[in-house]
């Protein structure tokens, strides 16, 4: 009962931080790939550099195509999927966003800064479903996870 | 001079003199009426070559050929570090019927040189672009392809190789052809078609005086309608618009239309027209019409990788494509054949040396079974199925779409001798596998018969089968989903109950064994396969709820609202078990089984994408637990045999399964890169012989072992918390305490009560939960 009680406090405490607070980066701008994730220096890092000029020549099923192979070649790539997720978020499609943001963050190194920019995507996707507590959540996780960065 | 008037001979007027009699008269009239019929016939001749000259630019003009759609494998990527051994790489040129050649210089050739191989790959369109023709270099070390280079030697990060036609989709009855080029056409082959049909073709205007005097001459001599004399474009003009029968009538309209034609269009047009549209054979309902497609019925491979003799046997096709088949008649078609090659010799296309050369080559006619058009028929069955869901079946039928498949030649060759191999000494069982890639949902591998070359009953698909045990999973993910209730450690009983249905019905589960093990944890049931003790968790967790998690792990088909259930009395066809699957083995994301990634048109012009599209549908966490006790299942339970059998490193789950009487025998498991699910029944309905272990858990381990194999990820989930429990599952305990058993946990389902030895360790995780429970 108390817990429940708690819960509900810290529940509309946190929904009203995140609405107040200032933003964070824009999920679609451009980040550097972590130097860890398996992706670096492979064979399919060439179909993402294709994906990437495809993506910016608005050719959207072509880049898709890109890193579906890649993905094939290196599936144990977080930064693969970000870019799937983030290609799923131009198509507009937040629903297969998400999984893919969610898988990236599943694979995902121990880099903070990085974590919080999938929660971030994670956050973008929720919203444009209209999953609005959803997408509070995930922007508190990105800003905890920015703050521990900060504090690092 | 009045008397000489009236004389009868003064009345003879000159004109009375000069007109004829009546038989004259009779003869002007007939004059005249020939006039009127000549000049009628003139004025239907010309309104009848009017409608022949409207009828010919009618049909050239707005011309589509009837292309069925062609289904593609998917595409062979070659990059350093891939999994591919050398046996594998033979495998798939001799699929894709690559020519040894000592320095691969044409597309679809191949050299060897020192530890390596030169290939000259064909080239294709695909949806990010394709792939040109190009030659790579590549030297294949142990189990993985080591350099890869172009062939000047510089590196090359991924080339693919073409991907291999599986099939086409055509209605019953149907036209099929390849659609060339004039320009993609080998001159040497047209060159010989002149040779051999029609010598004057680039003289002539439509017919050939000299062609139709000796077919004249010829057919006097037999006495009956022995040669046609036809030019190239009156065959056309046969083939187009008219029957294939020899008489006068047809002829004498075939000459003005051949004219006709020749006055509209090029020769470059005629030509091209002609080496398409030629009839060269039957394929059952299917008709092989032109040069594109006889080159790879015949021979299995492009028009411009052919060689004079096969040319040869192409245009000898033409005169009886029945009579001269090669397959049925080699000898005949030989001697066609070698008519063909003397023909071009004595044109000058060949010398001696070179016709003598090809004369003594066999047909090199490839056998009707043994192409890759007819191979995967049952994969090419679920491929016309989905994409029956786009486009309507004419569209499919005549628009020559190109189709992407998911098909991995390489795993479903694997599937189909894996289960033929098993099955040899058992007769009467026959069986399915379907292989998947679980990320992607991409279907693999795709084997509906033991006979996987039989076109009959997809039992992959069409199979509605008890999947026993196989439905324990749900029931055990149901339990988990509810946290606070139940956890993997939680204990449950095995042993004798009953329950009275709404019916009256007395339902009481029985273990394989006719025995009952007592309390037991969740994990043990599930990995033992205990029929009691699951079902009384699943009673425990809700038969509503159980329904629901088998809805949204995929299970389309009604699921009858009984807790029989629980045990696999439910019917699915193995497709729709490995979609249930696969959301297991994706972590509770459900994603659609796919066999198509991309639609082209006949042009190569990306018309679809059928991108991956995963949906989360079970939390993470609990999904994270079942995965956990899968495993458990294959390092503890009844999955055993494949873990001593694979590689240590291997980490794979799964689950077996057997229906009443052993009617049906499953085995459904997965490793992190593929899903495998395999099926062993009767089609009498009869007893196999197998339970789950002792026969699909075989063939299952055996398709594993021969494909490349990431292990799955077993990092927990978030939200997942490795605790130590007491063997009654509601105290936590520590390592080394007294029957105490390490299981992931939900943080809501964290015991808050410890046992005395794992005390110090347990309080923190019980604060720990109580903050974690205000976040979930």
């Amino acid at each position: 009962m108390v817990q429940r009680f708690v819960r509900l406090i810290l529940w509309s405490a946190l929904l009203m931080l995140t609405a107040c607070a200032t933003r964070m980066t824009d999920p679609l701008a451009p980040m550097s790939m972590p130097p860890e994730d398996t992706l670096n220096g492979s064979a399919a890092e060439t179909l993402w550099q294709q994906a990437v000029i495809a993506r910016e020549q608005n050719q959207l099923s072509a880049a898709g195509r890109y890193l579906e192979r890649a993905l094939y070649m290196q599936p144990e790539s977080s930064w693969l999927y970000r870019e799937l997720a983030e290609l799923r978020l131009r198509e507009d499609d937040p629903k297969t966003a998400e999984v893919m943001a969610q898988r990236a963050l599943r694979l995902a190194p121990k880099r903070p800064a990085y974590q919080a920019a999938l929660w971030q995507l994670i956050a973008t996707a929720r919203a444009r479903q209209g999953n609005d507590d959803g997408a509070a959540r995930a922007r508190l996780e990105a800003d905890m996870l920015m703050r521990r960065q900060q504090n690092r | 001079m009045s008397a000489s008037r009236k004389s009868p001979v003064k009345k003879k007027s000159p004109s009375r003199k000069a007109s004829p009699g009546p038989s004259a008269a009779a003869g002007i009239r007939w004059r005249r009426l020939l006039w009127q019929l000549l000049l009628v016939g003139l004025v239907i001749s010309l309104l009848g070559l009017a409608w022949l000259d409207a009828r010919i630019r009618q049909r050239f003009d707005n011309h589509q050929w009837q292309l069925p759609a062609r289904v593609y494998a998917r595409p062979v990527e070659l990059y350093s570090g891939r999994e591919m051994t050398a046996q594998n790489l033979d495998q798939l040129l001799s699929l894709l019927r690559y020519r040894l050649d000592s320095a691969a210089r044409e597309p679809g050739s191949y050299a060897r040189f020192d530890g390596g191989v030169l290939l000259h790959t064909r080239g294709f369109r695909d949806s990010d672009g394709g792939e040109p023709a190009q030659q790579v270099r590549l030297r294949i070390d142990g189990p993985r392809i080591g350099k890869l280079t172009d062939g000047s030697g510089r590196p090359v990060p991924v080339a693919r190789l073409e991907p291999l036609q599986i099939g086409s989709i055509h209605p019953g009855h149907s036209e099929d052809r390849v659609l060339v080029r004039l320009e993609e056409v080998p001159p040497l082959l047209v060159h010989m078609l002149m040779a051999t049909e029609d010598r004057s073709f680039h003289q002539h205007h439509g017919i050939s005086i000299r062609g139709l005097m000796r077919a004249v001459f010829a057919n006097l001599r037999a006495g009956e309608m022995e040669q046609g004399g036809s030019t190239l474009t009156q065959q056309l003009v046969k083939n187009f618009w008219l029957t294939r029968e020899r008489t006068l009538s047809r002829k004498l309209v075939e000459i003005p239309m051949a004219l006709l034609l020749e006055l509209h269009y090029s020769k470059a047009q005629i030509l091209e027209t002609y080496l398409n549209e030629v009839y060269l054979g039957q394929d059952g309902g299917r008709a092989i019409h032109g040069m594109g497609l006889g080159a790879q019925f015949y021979f299995g491979r492009p028009l411009a990788e052919l060689e004079p003799h096969q040319f040869a046997m192409l245009i000898g096709l033409l005169k009886g494509p029945s009579y001269y088949d090669p397959r049925r008649h080699p000898e005949r078609a030989r001697q066609r054949r070698d008519t063909v090659l003397q023909a071009a010799a004595s044109q000058g296309l060949l010398d001696d040396k070179v016709l003598s050369h090809f004369r003594n080559k066999p047909l090199d006619v490839v056998p009707k079974g043994g192409s890759a058009l007819y191979a995967f028929p049952h994969f090419i069955d679920l491929v016309r199925r989905q994409l029956g869901r786009d486009y309507p079946p004419h569209i499919l039928a005549s628009e020559g779409l190109i189709i992407h498949s998911t098909l991995d030649v390489l795993a479903q060759l694997v599937a189909e001798q894996k289960l033929g191999e098993f099955l040899v000494p058992h007769k009467e069982v026959n069986g399915a596998v379907i292989i998947t890639a679980p990320d992607q949902g991409d279907v693999l591998a795709l084997v509906g018969d033991k006979s996987p070359r039989s076109a009959g009953f997809n039992r992959a698909l069409d199979a509605q089968r008890p999947i026993g045990s196989l439905a324990k999973p749900a029931v055990v993910l149901a339990a988990l989903q509810q946290p606070a209730k139940f956890h993997l450690g939680s204990v449950v009983t095995d042993g004798p109950f009953q329950v009275r249905m709404e019916d009256g019905q007395i339902w009481q589960p029985r273990n394989f064994d006719n025995q009952s093990l007592g309390a037991m944890s969740v994990t043990d049931a599930l990995a033992q396969s205990r029929n009691q003790a699951i079902a009384r968790l699943g009673l425990d967790a809700g038969l509503g709820e159980v329904i629901q998690t088998f809805q949204k792990l995929g299970v389309q088909s009604r699921i009858p609202p009984y807790p029989s259930i629980f045990l696999g009395s439910l019917s699915l066809s193995p497709f729709e078990t490995a979609v249930m699957y696969q959301t297991i083995a994706t972590g509770g994301q459900r994603t659609p089984l796919r066999s198509i990634t991309d639609v082209l048109d006949r042009h190569g012009q990306p018309l679809a994408r059928y991108p991956v599209r995963p949906e989360q549908v079970i939390d993470p966490a609990p999904a994270y637990l079942l995965q956990w006790a899968l495993r458990q299942t294959m390092t503890q339970g009844t999955g055993r045999y494949a873990v001593a059998q694979l590689p240590e490193k291997l980490v794979v789950a799964g689950k077996t399964g057997t229906s009443d009487g052993q009617r049906d025998a499953w085995f459904a498991g997965f490793s992190g890169s593929h899903l495998a699910l395999v099926w062993l029944g009767r089609d009498d309905n009869g007893d196999t012989g197998f339970t789950g272990s002792s026969g699909p858990l075989r063939i299952w381990t055996s398709i594993m072992a021969a494909l490349p194999q990431r292990p799955m990820r077993l990092a927990p989930a978030a939200g997942v918390e490795l605790v130590w429990l007491d063997p009654d599952g509601k105290r936590l305990s520590g390592r080394g305490c007294d029957g105490a058993r390490e299981y992931p946990l939900i943080a809501a389902s964290i015991p808050l009560q410890s046992s005395a030895c794992g005390k110090v360790q347990s309080v923190p995780g019980g604060i720990r939960k109580w903050f974690k429970g205000l976040f979930d």
